[in-house]
């Protein structure tokens, strides 16, 4: 890829950014319920440390020079002070987000590393019993409301079975060094097996729960994916020319029938990271979704705004991983 | 490819649980919380819950016992010279988490850091409003700090327990922001590490002073380490209670009762709660502005059936806007339950074929209300409950006086000091910040003024015996009940009960 | 997804019989669209099906089991939800909740995903840009995120959640429009229309939109399965319809809170939600086999 293809990226990324804060601007102040009443709550305070509250908070400014002033900070990653916490929101949001990515990534991994095999066997055994019941449940896993099912699994493995643990992300017993705050990279580093393990534990029924639609979806794409390629003319011929079938499967077919996966896998993960609150919340896992939704509700104008910002970013680097995947998988299609 | 059964091994590893133990060491207590802290600084932060995560790590001048009775904590007496100046002794010895000694100059720096205007860092504190009119704090002698008031504020002594001591060396250099996070502080547990929104672990303080002497036992904590495990969903954290990986939770459901009972080792534990509910009826409205409709609102519910199926038992009902276990509180003329009568008042406050009107109530009361809806319906008052979002409902009811819009709305409000001042004024006093019905008496006001700054006791009950009598007789609000916090504890806990302030204490509990 | 080798052929009203009778050989997606149907017939005939009244409150029977279950009683066969209400008649009056939100948010979505995409995909240039960077940025925004805030915004009702639903949701039929259009603009018949002098909007409305249609559809009916379970979502953070309406999604929601002593007030809705959710997209998935050439196998 050239640098100007990369450059033009960049550039493409400014007015989505713009244009998402501008919308959670306007969205925010539109909204009623006035964040300086949430924070006193009940206490009692007078009209003048109300004022000079707001003016604390930058409040009292017009809704314009606020913006701008945002956006004049958020360029130099300077976000404000979080209402609540007493600190920048950046650090507040840095602290929750690896336990965000951890669980998305490994959902993503489950996803993909069923999703795939089964695809490919269910295209390889096309209208087999096999390929029947994969049809059936994927659509089953894209039928099941995500707390619904995440609520059953505490039920079974958590409550009655006592096998795997209600909520949270790693027990007490083990003291993790925080070097990247993804609890499975930090206890590997540790050389702490049991920990890892006991991490590995926590992070199960919320990542099937949150992997779950997406290995259907996986699961569907590769299959048609595979079905399209291996009716293409160089796998017919391949195959006439004696090569192995499972060669021709793995080698040639495969690597081809992955593009329309990867490209769907880079999008579904993206809406993963915005559907995360749901399971955050069921799991009582300690994300950045679930610290958004309630700073929505309490109207922590810094922190929302930071947040869905970084969602944004995140969504176009994520299509921007998936273009260069597609580069990898298959040199003929040029960016 | 080859990865994958290499990861899927792991996982099967995983989830055998004898390979990896959910390793719990003995002496870990762990509490299954509903809300995270927001910070760690005592000074910085409005909200219950971090106060009674940050309670653990910090000590007051002051404590409450579980009884609710304020008892010197860091302070080893306290002496009122004057209506408006108070001593307070500071206990010799206490030392800090980091090994420093607490002096005079740390209590009066750290009351400066609450009651100056913009003492934090260009900020003021939001915890302020809670010191009253506090004029100066001075250090009088080496041992003995000096509170001095603008004017009188009786309840100086009970309201001093909301606040904790910090080291003023220790502040000056981490300094605001640091202090978010970082903890040096005189209480029984020290801080080891906050996973933010995940858990609070801390360990004990091996060279604590032993905390309030009327408090026993006098001596460091019991158990090696505590655990603020935080589970928002409550189904999540009663399931976390049964399955044995916490050992205390906060806010079990009146439902869940019956299980954590029936369940080998755990038990369930009230106590009295602080916090009155009430429907403010809009009497600014077009229905509401006659005391007959507002009494027939009250009489059309049948609050022991609700406190009886829908809060287990749990709850005591009131007639006033005060807890039966506040100051000032009495016996009450009763708003008995009498649909008839009810509809009977209606016609004669010239609605005989009834009224429309919508209730609006938060989410978590949603059920409570609809059962509320369908009695009031039942007496010709056809209610619509409209669930709200707290930020918007509290923009649309607690106006301070500007014109509100909606019919009934379904709130509470807290009473922690179970001081009639700061639930009496703010709900019923014209125009204040909780006075979401609209009610204007300046008969009212102006007991509530008086008792404010009355210093004989028997006369403030007195005061607030008469407004109690007021509000009966206007029914401003439909007064509900005060629930009890209802708490959900493993039998291998000895040494701690629930206290009516809500906070979890974990100096003295033990585990076996 | 587009793939200009396969040139959608001209308007062949052959062509649609053809595929509707493979879809009806199609037994599993028959048998789905039987069951959606049910659904309807339910929700329309509310009324006339339920036992109970779906509102009427009565705390002495709160949280009674199934008529199955020791202390259940027929009279409330799928059992009592946290004020003694009939759960089978409220799931009954919510399916009447759920598919109207289903249908109406992908009518309204599909609506505005079409003119967008067609003129996207028309008239290209500047219109094309301006309505993706519009995408982009819909796109961009975490969807719960954004139907939280819209729905704190405008207030709770049922118009509302429609509404916050399909703000975003208009952008999937959107893109498929564009890119079906792209493809067919430069085919031969749409030329041959140009050349005797069509205005756009006849081209775009008689020439291009029936050739595209099958795809807008497929993904509308696969997209309603999820806006199914997006209102649930919504229901559960708090956002859903208003009481005393029973809705799947937040009869799924405030029963969970009782799921460990009463599994039935949570569990029932759920597996209407499943069910019907699960017969819309087997229902899709054969409509996509028989309609859409580029999927059949």
């Amino acid at each position: 890829m050239s640098l100007g293809k990369l450059l033009e990226r960049i550039i493409q990324l400014v007015p989505v950014l713009l244009g998402v804060s501008l919308i959670v601007f306007v969205m925010l102040a539109l909204t009623p319920g006035d964040p300086v009443q949430i924070m006193v709550g009940e206490q009692a305070i007078t009209a003048e440390q109300e004022a000079e509250l707001r003016r604390d908070l930058g409040l009292d400014r017009p809704l314009v020079e606020r913006f701008f002033l945002f956006v004049a900070n958020a360029v130099q990653f300077d976000f404000g002070q979080s209402y609540y916490h007493g600190r920048p929101v950046a650090d507040v949001i840095a602290e929750r987000l690896p336990a965000t990515i951890e669980l998305s990534l490994v959902a993503l991994i489950v996803a993909l590393a069923t999703a795939i095999p089964l695809g490919v066997l269910a295209a390889i055994r096309k209208n087999s019993i096999f390929d029947r019941m994969a049809t059936v449940g994927s659509l089953l896993g894209v039928s099941l409301p995500g707390f619904w099912f995440g609520i059953l699994l505490i039920m079974l493995f958590a409550v009655h079975l006592q096998i795997l643990p209600v909520s949270g992300r790693i027990g007490y017993a083990s003291e993790v060094l925080t070097v990247t705050g993804f609890l499975l990279i930090d206890t590997l580093l540790a050389g702490d097996i049991a920990a890892f393990g006991e991490a590995l534990r926590y992070l199960l029924l919320p990542a099937i729960t949150l992997g779950l639609p997406m290995t259907a979806i996986l699961m569907r794409v590769t299959r048609t994916s595979m079905l399209e390629v291996m009716r293409q003319d160089y796998i017919t011929f391949a195959e006439a020319k004696g090569l192995p079938r499972r060669r021709v499967l793995y080698r040639h077919a495969l690597k081809n029938a992955l593009i329309p996966t990867v490209s769907v896998a880079a999008i579904e993960t993206g809406s993963l990271l915005g559907g995360n609150m749901i399971v955050e919340t069921v799991f009582g896992w300690p994300g950045l979704g679930r610290l958004v939704v309630e700073s929505i509700f309490l109207r922590n104008y810094p922190l929302v705004q930071a947040a869905v910002l970084l969602y944004a970013v995140t969504y176009v680097l994520l299509n921007f991983i998936a273009d260069i995947l597609y580069t990898v998988l298959n040199p003929r299609v040029k960016l | 490819m080859k990865a994958l059964p290499r990861l899927l091994m792991a996982t099967a590893l995983a989830a055998t649980p004898a390979l990896f133990p959910a390793a719990v060491a003995a002496e870990d207590l762990i509490v299954g919380f509903t809300l995270d802290a927001d910070t760690l600084d005592p000074a910085n932060h409005r909200k219950r819950e971090t106060e009674t995560i940050i309670r653990n790590l910090y000590d007051g001048l002051l404590t409450r016992d579980a009884n609710m009775l304020v008892v010197p904590e860091l302070a080893e007496s306290i002496t009122q010279i004057s209506p408006t100046e108070y001593d307070f002794k500071i206990r010799s010895g206490v030392k800090f988490h980091d090994g420093s000694t607490l002096t005079a100059e740390d209590v009066k720096f750290t009351l400066d850091r609450i009651t100056v205007e913009n003492a934090m860092g260009g900020q003021t504190s939001p915890r302020q409003g809670l010191m009253g009119p506090v004029a100066s704090v001075d250090v009088t002698a080496p041992d003995t700090v000096r509170i001095t008031l603008k004017e009188p504020w009786p309840i100086l002594p009970a309201m001093l327990p909301n606040q904790q001591i910090v080291s003023k060396a220790f502040v000056e250099s981490v300094g605001n922001e640091g202090l978010a996070t970082q903890v040096n502080g005189t209480g029984p547990f020290k801080l080891v590490e906050w996973r933010k929104g995940d858990a609070i672990i801390m360990e004990r303080f091996d060279d604590y002073y032993g905390g309030a002497a009327d408090i026993p036992p006098v001596d460091k904590a019991c158990v090696d380490r505590v655990i603020f495990k935080i589970i928002p969903e409550s189904a999540s954290r009663v399931a976390a209670l049964l399955a044995g990986e916490v050992h205390i939770i906060n806010e079990l459901p009146a439902f869940s009762i019956s299980q954590v009972e029936s369940n080998d080792g755990t038990q369930v534990m009230t106590v009295n709660g602080t916090r009155s509910f009430f429907i403010a009826m809009n009497m600014e409205g077009e229905h509401f502005d006659d005391v007959k409709v507002r009494q027939a609102a009250a009489m059309a519910i049948d609050k022991q059936l609700i406190i009886d199926k829908i809060l287990g038992g749990n709850a005591a009902p009131i007639d006033g806007i005060l807890s039966p276990d506040a100051f000032g509180a009495s016996e009450l003329p009763k708003v008995g339950y009498d649909p008839e009568k009810a509809k009977a008042l209606l016609a004669e406050a010239g609605f005989p074929d009834g009224i429309d009107v919508t209730m609006d109530t938060e989410g978590a009361f949603k059920d409570t209300a609809e059962a509320i809806a369908s009695m009031l319906t039942n007496a010709g008052i056809r209610t619509t409950v409209m669930v709200g979002e707290g930020a918007q409902l509290s923009d649309k009811w607690r106006t301070k006086g500007a014109p509100k819009s909606g019919d009934m709305y379904f709130t509470s409000w807290g009473n922690g000091s179970l001081d009639p001042f700061d639930i009496f004024t703010p709900t019923h006093k014209t125009n204040d910040r909780g006075n979401s019905a609209g009610y204007a008496n300046p008969e009212l006001d102006a007991i509530l003024d008086a008792a404010a700054v009355e210093l004989d006791v028997e006369k403030r009950r007195a005061m607030y015996r008469d407004a109690e009598m007021m509000i009966n007789a206007d029914q401003p609000y439909v007064y509900l009940w005060v629930p009890k916090d209802i708490y959900g504890v493993s039998k291998r806990v000895t040494g701690w009960q629930p206290s009516a302030d809500s906070r979890i204490n974990l100096h003295d509990a033990c585990l076996n | 997804m587009t793939d200009a080798t396969l040139a959608p052929t001209p308007p062949a009203d052959s062509l649609f019989r053809r595929n509707l009778r493979e879809f009806r050989r199609n037994r599993l997606a028959m048998a789905s669209v039987i069951v959606v149907l049910i659904f309807v017939i339910m929700a329309v005939a509310a009324p006339l099906i339920a036992p109970q009244d779906p509102n009427a409150t009565d705390l002495f029977r709160r949280l009674q089991p199934p008529a199955w279950v020791q202390g259940g009683d027929w009279a409330y066969p799928l059992g009592c939800d946290a004020l003694g209400r009939d759960i089978l008649s409220r799931i009954i009056y919510g399916a009447r909740i759920s598919i109207f939100i289903g249908v109406a948010v992908i009518i309204l979505a599909t609506g505005v995903g079409i003119l967008a995409g067609l003129a996207a995909g028309y008239f290209r240039g500047w219109v094309d840009v301006v309505i993706g960077r519009v995408v982009d940025i819909l796109l961009g925004f975490p969807y719960l995120i954004f139907a939280i805030g819209l729905m704190a915004m405008m207030g709770p009702g049922l118009m509302n959640i429609v509404l916050a639903l399909a703000y975003k949701e208009w952008v999937i039929p959107c893109r498929v429009v564009r890119g079906e259009t792209l493809a067919v603009r430069e085919l031969e018949y749409v030329e041959a229309a140009r050349a005797l002098g069509a205005g756009p909007r006849h081209i775009m409305w008689r020439e291009i939109l029936p050739n595209i249609l099958s795809p807008v559809i497929v993904v509308s009916t696969i997209r309603m399965a999820n806006v199914i379970i997006l209102e649930a979502s919504l229901s559960f953070l708090g956002l859903g319809v208003q009481p005393p309406t029973a809705s799947w999604g937040s009869m799924v929601s405030d029963g969970r809170a009782f799921i460990l002593e009463a599994w039935w007030v949570s569990t029932f809705p759920g597996l209407a939600i499943l069910l019907l959710v699960l017969a819309i997209n087997v229902a899709s998935q054969g409509l996509r086999d028989a309609f859409d050439p580029r999927f059949s196998e």
